[in-house]
């Protein structure tokens, strides 16, 4: 089944996927010149900072800028396809089927036992244990019906740096075929991790290359992969969420990757259909909560944002987080929303496009002009700012709330009540002030938890596992032994008949999941 | 302009207005379909518009589908020429309003309920008899898909017509509709003999909370002072045979709303669409004045003397 899919046959197709790209971005390339020139002052600029290493790359462009004005258009065309190649190579990555059978059964087992020492002995349990822990939810039946037919593009939300292993796991639980992903450079220098990366079908996205003719290197590439079958995962926000609020606006030019892929495919003499798939990775305590939420705030706040300690910009251990994960039921859940063609048409299990009313479209019809199967720049670059704000709605609709969540919705809401008016910044300076008595923080969850599962009754949310019909104090509970000893700051401090609201930046951050819903405070809009 | 192929064109409504674009389009030698429901062949429709009663023939005929329905029957229509429609088609529609208690955008209305995503919309001052009658006129055309107001602009650009293009779709519906209310405070402050300065002191301010109305619905602001925008409000001025202007003169002239609406010869949208629009900027905390002055008026509460002095008071 899964193991059908082309990623499978990845390293036969390798370097004719580099030579693909290659031939693609030089067609493309509507001006050599000025594409070279650009890459060759970007990374002049780059690299003269300090070459080290890359000594030789910046060498190499210091001749080509020299060198450029007098070449001829043919020489300038020879120079684009040299240096995409150079990219092309460097990004491609590579599937070990063996590796991939191997870290997909260790994973689980290593990630647990790691972190849960007495089941040293008993891995199976372990195992066990971090399946439960990892609750998957949504139309994971059709998505596996999909994967047969066409193309899958993942697209999640994105927290932390767990995120592509957390799902890769999740894929290969649910019989989904692998998906190939992007991962930043960065993580290939580690000589293990890279080692699983290559093989698993990650390629490598160098971020510090800025300019266009590496972009365009690296669009064409995914473009290639999709056309070609090759399920892939996107994280459309582009980095991880610094706030905590679900994404609502995307980057679009990996996205736009999916309409390209399609129109070329239906040039081939097998058509790749392309199926988009929103999901949602929600989790009770995210890895890098203070680092991310202090990121945020220094960033929005500026000369308003006052560090409070360096204390909570030190970064948690892996080690703490998922010990604490596998504490708890469903302190991991991944939702997958209903999946859609790259024109925002719902797609039924034997792959048919149908639009708002149920009536079937073909999606080709989107991208023909006079029969033929074209691509266009501005129209393609529209229907991807659609597909984006279709995910984006998804998001919203497929958000799980968990008890860290929505407790921490009901204390920052107590903390908002007792300053009105105060501006966020303010508001935040307010650590280990505000006394809640249990019985009043039992009211307001009790108040937030009946207003979600009002709006997911409407289908606009979505309640954790257990949480709906458990008493407050079950969900106060929960929230409180995630927290208790894995941030280094207490979120909510017990006292004497209540609690005492600690680290109102994390408070923020577990809040900002209700924020898109209007559930919650929503720092980034106007106050009503 | 370069040189554009003679591309087929599909009009949907056999009212004036339908009437009108069609005539536009087939002055420009485009071969035009026009469909409607009545049995009869309108008088003033030009011989070369071929008609037809079948929305199936309409979209065989052409990509590119110009809808002038009455906003009332936009959404049934709609759902019936989805039936037929695919993907290529491209549809735009000339209709001034915003559809149900969600204010929801015509265009909106058209992406629920057909398959077709490269959707667009007309506005602009011009009136359906400028485009009968072949008089020089400024139609102004809106799509987020270029593809869209490129092919709206080779059908009826010509020596009579100029068409501006916007990509700010929603702009152009908010301001169309937002505009349509303000042509009947126009035609009732006419009608009470507000002095020309104090007219133009009132209509900029209208103009301004349709501005802030409208970004708040996710418009730009510079729609508003475009063709579709302000350049609609300039023509208004002096085009007194308005519907919606003779409905606001209607008014104060002592009419009730309900006799006011069965005077005017057209439908006019502003009656149901004002109280909307001041929910709608109250919601927004946006200030919204002349509209919420205009929404007492409608609703009969107010007197012309205390509809001057409200206006003439400082917020």
């Amino acid at each position: 089944m899964a193991e059908a899919a082309p990623i499978f046959h990845f390293n036969d197709e390798r370097s004719f996927i580099v030579e693909e790209v290659v031939a693609r971005v030089a067609q493309g390339a509507r001006d050599p010149l000025l594409l070279l020139n650009d890459a060759a002052w970007c990374e002049i600029r780059r690299l003269e900072a300090r070459p080290g290493k890359e000594r030789a790359e910046y060498e190499r462009f210091r001749e080509l800028a020299r060198s450029i004005g007098r070449l001829s258009e043919s020489e300038r065309r020879r120079r684009v396809e040299e240096v995409a190649r150079h990219y092309a190579k460097d990004i491609a990555g590579n599937f070990d089927p063996r590796v991939y059978a191997l870290s997909t059964k260790v994973l689980p087992t290593a990630l647990s036992l790691l972190l849960s020492p007495k089941d040293l002995t008993l891995g199976l349990r372990a195992k066990g244990r971090l399946r439960e822990h990892l609750v998957t939810q949504g139309p994971v039946e059709r998505i596996r019906a999909l994967s047969r037919r066409g193309t899958v593009i993942f697209a999640p939300t994105h927290l932390s740096n767990l995120d592509s292993v957390v799902f890769g796991f999740a894929l290969d639980r649910e019989g989904l075929p692998p998906a190939t992903y992007g991962a930043g450079k960065n993580l290939f220098t580690n000589p293990f991790l890279s080692y699983f990366m290559q093989n698993l079908g990650a390629y490598r996205v160098d971020r510090r290359i800025r300019h266009d003719l590496y972009k365009e290197v690296l669009k064409t590439y995914s473009s290639v992969l999709i056309e070609r079958g090759y399920h892939s995962l996107f994280f459309p926000g582009g980095t991880r969420s610094r706030s905590g609020i679900v994404e609502e606006k995307l980057k679009l030019g990996l996205l736009g990757t999916g309409v390209e892929g399609f129109v070329h495919s239906l040039r081939r003499s097998h058509p790749q259909r392309v199926f988009v798939v929103p999901a949602t990775i929600n989790y009770m305590l995210t890895l890098e909560a203070s680092t991310l939420i202090a990121d945020y705030l220094a960033e929005v706040g500026r000369n308003r944002y006052i560090i409070e300690d360096d204390e909570s910009t030190r970064v948690e251990r892996v080690v703490t987080l998922v010990r604490k994960l596998v504490m708890t039921t469903g302190s991991v859940v991944i939702r997958f929303g209903e999946p859609m063609d790259p024109f925002t048409n719902r797609v039924l299990d034997d792959g048919r496009s149908v639009d708002h009313r149920g009536r079937t479209v073909d999606p080709a019809t989107y991208v023909t002009r006079d029969g033929q199967p074209v691509l266009d720049e501005a129209r393609d670059a529209q229907y991807t700012r659609e597909l984006g704000e279709a995910i984006c709605r998804s998001y919203a609709r497929e958000t799980v709330l968990l008890a860290s969540h929505l407790v921490a919705g009901a204390a920052f809401g107590k903390l908002r009540d007792q300053f009105p008016g105060e501006d966020l910044f303010k508001l935040l300076r307010h650590r280990d002030e505000v006394f809640v008595p249990s019985d009043e923080l039992e009211r307001r969850v009790d108040d937030l938890v009946g207003r979600a599962a009002a709006l997911e009754d409407r289908g606009g949310i979505v309640l954790g596992p257990g949480v709906r019909g458990a008493p407050a104090s079950a969900v106060i509970d929960a929230a409180a032994r995630a927290w208790s000893g894995y941030h280094t700051n207490a979120v909510l401090r017990p006292a004497q008949g209540g609690v005492v609201l600690g680290d109102t930046n994390l408070l923020l951050y577990y809040q900002n999941r209700l924020a898109v819903s209007g559930l919650g405070f929503h720092p980034g809009r106007r106050s009503k | 302009m370069g040189e554009h192929a003679k591309t087929p064109v599909g009009i949907l409504g056999g009212g004036r207005w339908g009437l009108a674009l069609a005539c536009a389009v087939a002055r420009n030698g485009h071969p035009t379909l026009l469909h409607s429901r009545r049995a009869e062949r309108p008088d003033a429709l030009a011989p070369e518009v071929a008609v037809t009663s079948e929305l199936g023939a309409l979209a065989r005929h052409s990509r590119l589908l110009l809808m002038a329905v009455p906003s009332d029957v936009v959404r049934e229509v709609a759902r019936a020429l989805g039936d037929v429609v695919d993907g290529a088609h491209l549809i735009v529609h000339g209709i001034r309003g915003l559809s149900g208690e969600g204010l929801t955008p015509i265009s909106e209305v058209l992406r629920e309920e057909t398959p077709c995503r490269r959707v667009g919309a007309l506005g602009g001052p011009a009136l359906a008899d400028d485009l009968i009658e072949g008089r020089a006129s400024v139609l102004a055309v809106a799509s987020r898909y270029p593809e869209v107001t490129d092919a709206v602009r080779a059908a009826l650009q010509g020596p009579l017509m100029r068409v501006s293009v916007s990509h700010d779709l929603v702009g152009l519906e908010w301001s169309s509709a937002l505009n349509g209310a303000l042509f009947v405070a126009l035609g009732y402050a006419r009608a009470i003999g507000v002095p020309p300065a104090l007219l133009g002191g009132f209509l900029t301010r209208g103009l301004h909370e349709a501005a802030r109305i409208a970004v708040a619905a996710g418009a730009e602001e510079r729609s508003l002072f475009g063709v579709a925008g302000v350049g609609d409000l300039l023509a208004a001025m002096s085009q007194d045979d308005r519907p919606e202007c003779q409905l606001g003169a209607a008014l104060a002239n002592g009419a009730t709303l309900a006799e006011a609406q069965a005077r005017s010869a057209l439908r006019v949208e502003a009656a149901t669409l004002v109280p909307r629009v001041v929910a709608f900027a109250r919601e927004h905390r946006v200030d919204a004045t002349i509209f919420a002055t205009m929404e007492a008026v409608f609703s009969g509460r107010v007197s012309r003397d205390d509809v001057l002095s409200g206006l003439m008071q400082r917020r």
